[in-house]
């Protein structure tokens, strides 16, 4: 994946709205935005990728999780300007074309979900330990999963959803 | 959150360089961005430029030098020590000592120096309250909601310091290293974490001009076997209502050398030095493990609503003392 | 169709309502207990998850529009204030700011479920709001509330319940003369004589519990996007009730109801607080037609655990009289609520005491204070949750005193009979849980050494088990609509005005009708949340949801198929009572020919659509329906550290039909690990100097993660109730969370030989207990 901006200087931006790339999904966007602005509020306002929720902004509900190169994070408490150098996966990028990702299929299939606001945090969360470790335990799996929030109680079934891909039956 | 003028930097020496503006404290550096960001949503700091030093690969490493002592970048992230195999085997203190603090997406993002940095948790600092951290005159947590509060007087403010991996460091007599515009200077973590004074409202010892860029553990340190425990009122996710890293070598089966820290005891890690001083040199036993225990609350004042961390603080140096030394069973 | 009023009774969280009831046609007769399904009660994986997984869902906070606008509220410092001056220059000029509205230039704007301005000059606890700011970034408009130069005169203040009612306490509210709800408190119920039977009872006992004040904290704030186009409003509310919504929305803003449309696709929790549209809401509609461009003002967490609703905190004394065989005598609760500081109601904490247990002298009172914090808002199964609590936890501590077996005595005490009205039972099937549970949980052995001292007698662990006993209402009622549809393809669509808060409404209600149109899941489209296009169906609360509108869907699914058979009839020229209609194909029931899809008659009527309306027709009368169940914890207590961990919770309750097994135990799980975090993690923290809330955030208010779960049995009873409805279904919402609490609790009372007397069981609670002296015997 080829960056835009050099990595290679010090760049100094002022405070007001400036031009940033992040590669979302695969994809290089150019967006306007100020330096305060997080990667929550530049993904949702800017891309209108709203898969990421805003929960909390404060990084205590695990709603905005997102990947950046592969590790799951908190993107209410990542500036916008400082991601452009990783690969940004948002839960709109995981599915491809008509085909779910097995993580979002097993979701589905052992009704990991209730309301549906968190989800795609917890998806995120589980695809990002599932690429370091394909077959985790349930403590591996629990404490992956152990920052996202779900205030309707779907845990048993996201344990379920996740022991199912870790090949063992729930 | 007010705006901010961002400059992104590569290196430690182009960071001090931008720091060196002496515009008092208007500039701040970010890393992880976990505390610092909270921080500015909240206004609790407004600082008008941001340095961001994470692109600084050089300061993100954990390495194993010849001579057995470890050196930590000041940018590595708590994952990182949590994913090292290097540490699980040879250092399982520091290994343990992250595992149980926050999240897992906390701890991509979070690094060592940053958690070395973090503010009180205080509910009165955090919130709409002019407290005496905060520059007020009055610590609201001394005869307010104070069940989270410091047992231990240090002074003025009662916040209780809520890492995780700063009571493993002092435990395994860490130093921290730290660059500004007149060099290098080196400092153990158990004095650059200090209670806050009149002067100096904050529980860490950096000059707005500096900035920590590492992290050594002495060799001698890390011969030891240690644990890391820590209470929480639920499972995951929360500060420590205490903590406690044991770090205890064993010669001739006598005790050589005991480290007892306490996390949220007091402003900063709390040393149960007297504990130490009745291990060095004994046999380590139950019962003496249970004096060590009583030793190490010895002195503790608590509040109308913490006094249940004096007991909490007892049982966790008892059991950490054991199982450093694995002698540590359900059945205690 | 012939058209009726009946009159009939609902019962919405232990308050029964008397509604008249249009019913046009009849619905059908209820389906029995041997009817054969194929759809109905298989697991069913949600409809809309594929949205809800892809992040295609668009909720009320994703709502985006050309232009729109962001607010952000600045909320009081003070407990009890008054504005002395107000100042919006500077947070008008920061960069992007739109409007700043307050007391000042919006003091004439009237939230009409209370009747009193939105923005007043007198702030009545943390939290209310002062100012409004709209900007065209979030940034923006959090910046400018920080800029608006407020001057605050303190004023007297008041947040514990008891201090509030006492002679000469400072007023909540200067306008209001009095610190209570109304002159209908205090609240007495009785029946019987009981301080005469107390005296007489040969053995008494005294308890007490207190439970803390709970946030909803569903992850989806409060809040709503608006649109106001010049001639029609357009609101996506975060809503449970998208007609109470657009009733509220058109009322504030003096509109017809014709002008307003709510919208509810997605929303993301509501658990009881969004019963309407939130003064969020409201203000979002009030700006965007100020301003003529769309506003969306979601909350954020804080402004949303300050001001969006609470379980209010309860304080519960109880004294319970019996004969030493153990037949209850005499039961008395004294309850004091604190309801906030604009309460209106209060909950039905004492519903338990009433209703449980076969006692001749009962009495109940409930005082209710106005106190300057936030106001209460329903909370899953309010009042009933916290009742059962203390009721269960009185009865461990009888049977103790009694040295009889917990469980025996409240099967010795079991109530035939609805006593409030002495009337029966449609069903109650509490004695079937009660043996269940006991069985699954190992009842027998509960006191056994090995299991009590995991680590032996010297080890620090103690195990504990307790149960709890839940009823609750969930039977639903009228009015509630629906249509069916029968598109030319061979797909239907089902449109009501339900919305889908989480529970799996759209699939269960696509179920039925598939179910009764012979048409598979998949070819059958629910449209629900919209008050444009849709009927009339009730706010999803007091686990009504299902009971109401799926009674609606099934008659016009019914209707729909009646209508489809007579008119493949009439093509096919065979008598329609001879046709079959399965997976979308028509058969002849007599000769077992296959004659054809559906789609290949529909086809031939040049786009039509057989449209057809259900009802949901008057409940039983003379006859009480509840839910009843129980749950079964298995808990270790840490005496070191005074941790707890729920180890295990058999569930069994009695919900009816089941017409989804999947989501049905997803909602049992959620209500009780709900239940797990009241009973051990979750109170919202007062600094009672201050009257200041302490831990309105996610991080110092704590509910549980995926580490704090235990073992989860549903036994899965699934017998319909055929006197409810004609689907023989009752709500799941609320009954899972009734019991988890008071069972948590017996059973680390159990655990310790102690009687809990205060909720949440957090380690220095338990590190309390165990370092005072009063054993139980």
């Amino acid at each position: 994946m080829s960056s835009p901006s050099s990595n290679a200087a010090s760049v100094s931006t002022s405070a007001s709205t400036t031009t940033i790339h992040l590669t979302v999904n695969g994809r290089t966007r150019t967006l306007s935005v100020e330096p305060r602005r997080t990667l929550l509020d530049a993904l949702r306002e800017d891309l209108h990728l709203t898969g990421a929720k805003p929960g909390c902004n404060m990084g205590q509900c695990g709603a905005c999780t997102v990947l950046l190169d592969g590790e799951a994070v908190y993107s209410c408490l990542a500036l916008a300007i400082e991601c452009q150098h990783q690969a940004i996966t948002t839960i709109e990028g995981l599915a491809h074309d008509d085909q779910l990702d097995p993580v979002q299929q097993a979701f589905i299939d052992h009704d990991a979900l209730q309301c549906g606001f968190c989800t795609p945090g917890q998806v995120l969360a589980l695809k990002s330990l599932l690429l370091r470790d394909p077959h985790p335990d349930d403590d591996a799996i629990e404490r992956a999963m152990a920052g996202n929030l779900c205030r309707c109680g779907a845990y048993p079934k996201i344990l379920a959803a996740a022991r199912s891909l870790a090949g063992r039956a729930s | 959150m007010r705006p901010f003028e961002h400059l992104t930097v590569q290196a430690a020496d182009e960071a001090i360089q931008a720091l060196a503006g002496g515009d008092g404290g208007n500039t701040r550096l970010i890393a992880g961005g976990t505390d610092l960001l909270p921080l500015l949503k909240d206004g609790l700091v407004n600082p008008g430029r941001l340095i961001d030093i994470k692109p600084a690969r050089a300061l993100r490493h954990l390495t194993f030098d010849a001579d057995g002592s470890l050196r930590i970048g000041a940018l590595t992230t708590l994952a990182e020590i949590e994913r090292s195999s290097q540490l699980a085997e040879r250092l399982p203190l520091l290994r343990q000592s992250v595992v149980d603090a926050a999240t897992p997406q906390l701890r991509a993002m979070a690094t060592v120096g940053g958690n070395l940095l973090q503010r009180s948790r205080c509910w009165y600092f955090r919130g709409p309250f002019d407290c005496w951290l905060k520059g007020g005159t009055v610590c609201y947590m001394r005869d307010g909601e104070n069940k989270y509060a410091a047992i231990f007087d240090q002074g003025p403010c009662r916040s209780a310091h809520p890492s995780d991996l700063a009571p493993a460091l002092v435990a395994l007599d860490a130093t921290v290293s730290i660059s500004g515009p007149a060099g290098s200077r080196t400092t153990p973590v158990a004095e650059f974490l200090a209670p806050p004074t009149n002067d100096e409202r904050v529980e860490y010892r950096l000059r707005p001009d500096e900035m920590v860029t590492e992290i050594r553990i002495p060799a001698e340190a890390i011969a030891g076997h240690g644990v890391y425990l820590k209470a929480m009122d639920r499972r995951a996710w929360a500060f420590a209502l205490v903590g406690a890293a044991a770090q205890v070598t064993i010669l001739d089966g006598k005790v050589a050398r005991a480290r007892l820290v306490f996390s949220a005891v007091a402003n900063v890690p709390w040393r149960a030095t007297a504990a130490e001083a009745l291990l060095v040199g004994q046999t380590l036993t139950p019962d003496l493990a249970a004096q060590a225990a009583d030793a190490a609350i010895a002195g503790a004042s608590p509040l109308a609503h913490n006094g249940y961390k004096v007991p909490l603080a007892r049982e966790l140096a008892r059991r950490a003392i054991l199982a450093a030394a694995n002698l540590w069973t359900e059945t205690n | 169709m012939p058209i009726r009023i009946v009159t009939t009774h609902l019962e919405f969280e232990g308050q029964v309502e008397e509604v008249r009831v249009v019913l046009e046609g009849e619905e059908p007769p209820a389906w029995g207990p041997d009817t054969p399904f194929q759809v109905v009660g298989k697991p069913t994986a949600r409809v809309d998850a594929r949205e809800r997984v892809t992040g295609a869902a668009e909720y009320s906070y994703d709502v985006q529009l050309p232009g729109m606008l962001t607010a952000a509220g600045l909320r009081s410092p003070h407990p009890h204030a008054r504005i002395s001056r107000l100042d919006a220059s500077s947070a008008l000029a920061v960069p992007g700011v739109r409007a700043v509205y307050s007391h000042l230039n919006a003091g004439d704007f009237i939230n009409p479920s209370s009747g009193k301005p939105v923005f007043g000059n007198e702030l009545l606890y943390h939290g209310d709001l002062v100012a409004l700011v709209v900007a065209e970034t979030p940034e923006q408009a959090r910046e400018a509330t920080r800029a608006i130069d407020v001057a605050y005169e303190p004023l007297p203040f008041v947040t514990a319940p008891d201090a509030a009612l006492a002679a000469n306490a400072p007023m909540v509210n200067t306008a209001v003369p009095s610190n209570t709800i109304s002159d209908e408190y205090p609240q007495v119920y009785q029946r019987g004589d009981v301080e005469a039977a107390l005296a007489q009872a040969e053995v008494t006992i005294e308890t007490r519990m207190e439970t803390p004040a709970a946030l909803h904290n569903s992850l989806e704030t409060h809040g709503g996007a608006a649109s106001w186009d010049g001639s029609r409003l357009t609101v996506w509310s975060s809503t449970q009730g998208v007609f109470g919504a657009r009733q509220q929305a058109a009322a504030a803003l003096g509109l017809p109801m014709t002008a307003v449309q709510v919208i509810t696709q997605y929303m993301g929790g509501g658990f009881g607080s969004k019963l309407g549209v939130h003064r969020s809401g409201l203000l979002a509609a009030y700006a965007s037609r100020q301003l003529g461009l769309p506003v969306k003002y979601m909350l954020d967490r804080t402004e949303e655990n300050l001001d969006a609703g609470n379980r209010p905190p309860s304080v519960q004394a109880y004294r319970l009289g019996a004969a030493k065989d153990g037949t209850l005598a005499a039961l008395d609760l004294a309850v004091i609520h604190n309801v906030g500081a604009n309460g209106l109601w209060s909950s039905p904490v004492a519903l338990p005491a009433k209703e449980l247990y076969q006692c001749a002298n009962v009495r109940t009172t409930d005082r209710a204070a106005r106190t300057n914090l936030g106001t209460l808002a329903a909370f899953r199964a309010p009042g009933v949750v916290e009742g059962i609590a203390g009721l269960e936890v009185a009865i461990d501590a009888l049977a103790t005193e009694l040295g009889m077996d917990s469980l025996e005595l409240r099967r010795k005490n079991f109530a035939e009979r609805y006593q409030l009205l002495d009337r029966p039972y449609a069903r109650k099937m509490l004695l079937d849980c009660y043996r269940i549970g006991a069985e699954r949980i190992g009842w027998e052995t509960r006191d056994a050494e090995e299991r009590r001292y995991p680590g032996g007698r010297s080890g620090h662990l103690r195990r504990g088990i307790g149960m709890a006993s839940q009823l609750w209402g969930g039977d639903g009622g009228p009015p509630a609509q629906a249509i069916a549809k029968l598109l030319p393809d061979g797909t239907a669509v089902i449109i009501t005005g339900t919305q889908d808060i989480g529970t799996g409404t759209r699939t269960v209600l696509a179920q039925i009708a598939a179910e009764e149109l012979g048409y598979p899941l998949e070819r059958v489209r629910v449209e629900l949340g919209e008050t444009a296009h849709g009927v009339f169906s009730p706010m999803s609360g007091g686990s009504m949801t299902l009971a109401s509108v799926g009674p609606a869907v099934r008659m016009a699914a019914v209707e729909a198929r009646k209508e489809l058979t007579e008119v493949i009839g009439q093509l096919a020229e065979a008598p329609a009572d001879a046709l079959d209609i399965r997976n979308a194909t028509v058969f002849n029931r007599e000769t077992g020919a296959e004659m054809g899809g559906v789609s290949t008659y529909l086809e031939q009527l040049g786009g039509h659509e057989i449209t057809a309306k259900g009802m949901r027709g008057p409940n039983a009368e003379d006859v009480t329906v509840r839910t009843f169940g129980a749950q079964f914890a298995e808990v270790e207590v840490d005496i070191g550290t005074g941790a707890v961990r729920v180890v295990r919770i058999v569930a069994v309750h009695d919900c009816g039909r089941i017409i989804n097994p999947l989501t049905y135990s997803s909602q049992i799980e959620g209500g009780i690990i709900q239940g797990l975090g009241f009973a051990l993690t979750e109170q919202r923290i007062v600094d009672e100097r201050l009257g200041m809330v302490m831990n309105p955030n996610l991080g110092d208010y704590k509910a549980p993660t995926i580490r704090d779960i235990p073992q989860i049995d549903i036994v899965l009873l699934n017998e319909p109730n055929v006197v409810a409805n004609t689907l023989g279904v009752l709500g799941a919402g609320e009954p899972p969370i009734i019991p988890t609490p008071g069972a948590i609790a017996n059973a680390v009372g159990h655990a310790l030989g102690k009687t809990v007397t205060r909720l949440p069981l957090t380690p220095d609670r338990v590190l309390d207990m165990l370092s005072t002296t009063t054993e139980r015997s």
